[in-house]
């Protein structure tokens, strides 16, 4: 039947859609979203191609939020409360406790990820708390001294950030670099030993706090992203500087004359898991991801030619060719001098260098 | 529509409301008002909710303690104003740096270029600024960085052996700020400028007023509504920016709302902190803007 399309009928599919506007713009509940999944990670994480690949495969439609920084990454998910809009998030080891105290997260069930074996056995338990495991363990790094190799020749000891000789030509962030320095002034920067002990802990921070304001005119730039150190390094903005192992690594892969090295003083390594979300609308595509992610090492090898970060996953070392090898190897005595990052006391660490990172800026 | 007009539904309803002088205003004012109370007000209104919590998000069940804290932090502790009295010297120097750089380029669009060209003029000045702002920023980064354009230019005509550090300092900062806003002074000053009547100028011409008096007396004070404007606006953009000292500054640019965004990006849980500073540093802008307003704007001006 042809209905002539009139001024009456306008006004009824006009006040037709008016009715319907509420229904068309919600926000779809959990359980229409069954082809959707959100994931929160950083940049570089996870390849195209892979995510390409699993949308085919599964009809899923990824949503990927990026995120550079951990601190970030909580307080939104945190704002969120109780109705998350990710499933996905991606949440360093030392980091996993906040999250549990704020119960944003759901534990993983590995009998749900049927290539849960095929995670390198010493990383399986790596997320276990309580008795329970809280994602799945993807890349690993550590805070390293980058240098330019054309510009810096020796660089043993953190001290080399504050030599005059590199006045303006070091970068580093800020609330990391904290904990380095109150390492390289031989207290612990990760707060461990602290518990029970906050005086101890604010003087040991006001140190390393007033040490940094003292040798500010040493940085060129606090930075907060991986991708900013790079394009410092390529500009040759800076000559030096503290680097997430994986920013470093990449540019090492690339070609660019960049050294990765872990000081006589140490440093701390962390690792970086996908986790399912608490109530996530879309929490069985999370473990259809998990599981792919896990199929086959040639996706934790394109991971880490993306990220620079080492692979937890089985195979992936026999697939790198020899310069991505030689980026990512570490003598071992260096290797010896990391420490991974504890999730004990964070509390008292965050608040103490949270504040210490205003009074540097500030200063 | 007849008939919808004539039915008692409609009659009882929205016809009612049409048919009287009040209802008819309530109406017409009901969309803006919608909107400044969602986009504007509801917003501001939400900061200023989370800034007197004693912490957030409040947690399912509990009763969420009330506070001024976080306001008593920033004024018991001279860390924080600081930056908040950097961001106002900033803003301050960039507004008068950008009123200055602008006005020759305002006058010249308004007032030696031909009316037939203005509207190509003016075309060409607000190209760059159909990129988005953090495109352009990024192409200050490639003009200034140790291996930049400028940089390279130096180096290739012998100028120089090693690069100028010219990124991530006051200067960038400044460079990339006032390129940023700049379209926010030209516009008003255009528009101040090309409404002056060219007969007064050429009465003050005959009468023997030389070319600096008559910028002086004439169209100095008559494109006074286009300088208010333009700085208001520069102003308050500068006072609140937030990625370009991020990107083009350094260790000793840090303005305000970077030390907010550690309130709101840091390890720790301290949005009402953030809620709090954002507050103060958008009454104390307002405030500003008001009396300088009220000061080169006139008594005339409303605030």
């Amino acid at each position: 039947m042809n209905r002539p399309i009139n001024r009456r009928t306008s006004l009824q599919i006009l006040g037709g859609g008016a009715l319907a506007a509420p229904f068309i713009i919600r926000p779809k509940p959990g359980w229409a979203q069954s082809n959707t999944l959100n994931v929160t990670t950083y940049d570089k994480f996870l390849p195209q191609e892979f995510l390409d690949k699993f949308q085919k495969d599964t009809g899923i439609q990824v949503n990927v939020r990026l995120t550079d920084d951990q601190g970030k990454q909580y307080n939104l998910v945190s704002a969120e409360g109780g109705s998350p809009t990710t499933d996905i998030v991606t949440v360093a080891g030392h980091r996993l406790n906040q999250w549990l105290d704020s119960n944003l997260l759901a534990p993983v069930d590995t009998g749900k990820i049927g290539n849960w074996t095929k995670l390198n056995k010493a990383y399986q338990n790596a997320t276990e708390i309580e008795g329970k495991l809280w994602g799945l363990p993807i890349l690993i790094g550590f805070e390293g001294l980058a240098i330019n190799t054309d510009y810096v020749k020796e660089a043993d000891s953190w001290g080399v950030m504050f030599d005059p000789q590199y006045k303006g030509l070091t970068t580093y962030i800020l609330n990391d670099f904290l904990s380095i320095t109150m390492l390289y002034l031989g207290h612990d920067g990760d707060f461990v030993t602290y518990t029970g002990k906050p005086e101890v802990a604010q003087k040991a921070a006001n140190e390393a706090r007033d040490f940094l304001i003292k040798h500010k005119d040493m940085v060129r730039r606090y930075y907060d992203a991986g991708s900013e150190v790079q394009q410092m390094f390529i500009n040759e903005d800076i000559h030096l500087g503290h680097s997430w192992s994986g920013p470093a690594t990449k540019l090492i892969m690339d070609g660019l004359p960049i050294r990765l090295s872990v000081p006589k003083e140490g440093t701390y390594g962390f690792y970086y898991g996908l986790n399912v979300v608490n109530n996530a609308p879309n929490a069985e595509n999370a473990y259809k991801l998990f599981n792919a992610v896990l199929e086959t090492p040639e996706i934790g090898a394109a991971m880490t030619r993306q990220s620079g970060f080492n692979s937890t996953i089985s195979g992936v070392g026999d697939l790198l060719d020899d310069r991505e090898k030689q980026a990512l190897d570490l003598p071992q005595d260096q290797a010896e001098r990391i420490t991974f990052f504890s999730s004990v006391n964070r509390d008292m660490k965050n608040e103490i260098l949270d504040r210490a990172m205003a009074e540097v800026k500030a200063g | 529509m007849a008939r919808m007009v004539r039915s008692r539904l409609y009659r009882s309803t929205l016809g009612a409301v049409i048919e009287t002088r009040p209802g008819r205003l309530v109406l017409l004012t009901a969309v803006p008002m919608l909107w400044l109370v969602a986009m504007h007000i509801g917003p501001i209104y939400e900061m200023f909710k989370i800034s007197l919590f004693a912490g957030y998000p409040v947690e399912a069940h509990a009763a969420a303690g009330l506070t001024l804290g976080s306001y008593a932090i920033f004024f018991r502790d001279s860390l924080y104003y600081q930056p908040l009295i950097r961001s106002f010297i900033f803003a301050f120097g960039a507004t008068a740096f950008t009123l200055v750089v602008v006005y020759p380029v305002a006058y010249y669009v308004a007032r030696i270029v031909r009316p037939e060209g203005r509207s190509k003029a003016l075309l060409l000045l607000l190209v760059p600024f159909w990129a988005g702002e953090i495109i352009r920023t990024f192409s200050v980064i490639m003009l200034l960085a140790n291996r930049g354009a400028i940089n390279a230019l130096l180096r290739e005509i012998g100028l120089i052996d090693r690069p100028i550090p010219m990124l991530y300092t006051s200067f960038s900062l400044g460079f990339g700020l006032v390129y940023l806003i700049s379209l926010y002074m030209l516009l008003p000053l255009y528009s101040a400028i090309e409404k002056i009547p060219s007969h007064l100028l050429d009465a003050a011409a005959d009468l023997g007023a030389g070319p600096f008096t008559r910028f002086r007396r004439i169209i100095l004070p008559l494109s006074r509504d286009g300088i208010v404007s333009g700085c208001s606006l520069v102003f308050l953009t500068c006072i609140g920016v937030f990625a370009t000292p991020i990107l083009l500054g350094g260790p000793s640019t840090v303005l305000f709302p970077e030390t907010i965004s550690v309130f709101f990006h840091g390890a720790s849980d301290r949005w009402p902190v953030g809620a709090a500073f954002s507050l103060i540093l958008l009454v104390s802008s307002l405030i500003t803007v008001g009396i300088f307003m009220r000061l080169v704007g006139g008594r005339g001006t409303k605030v």
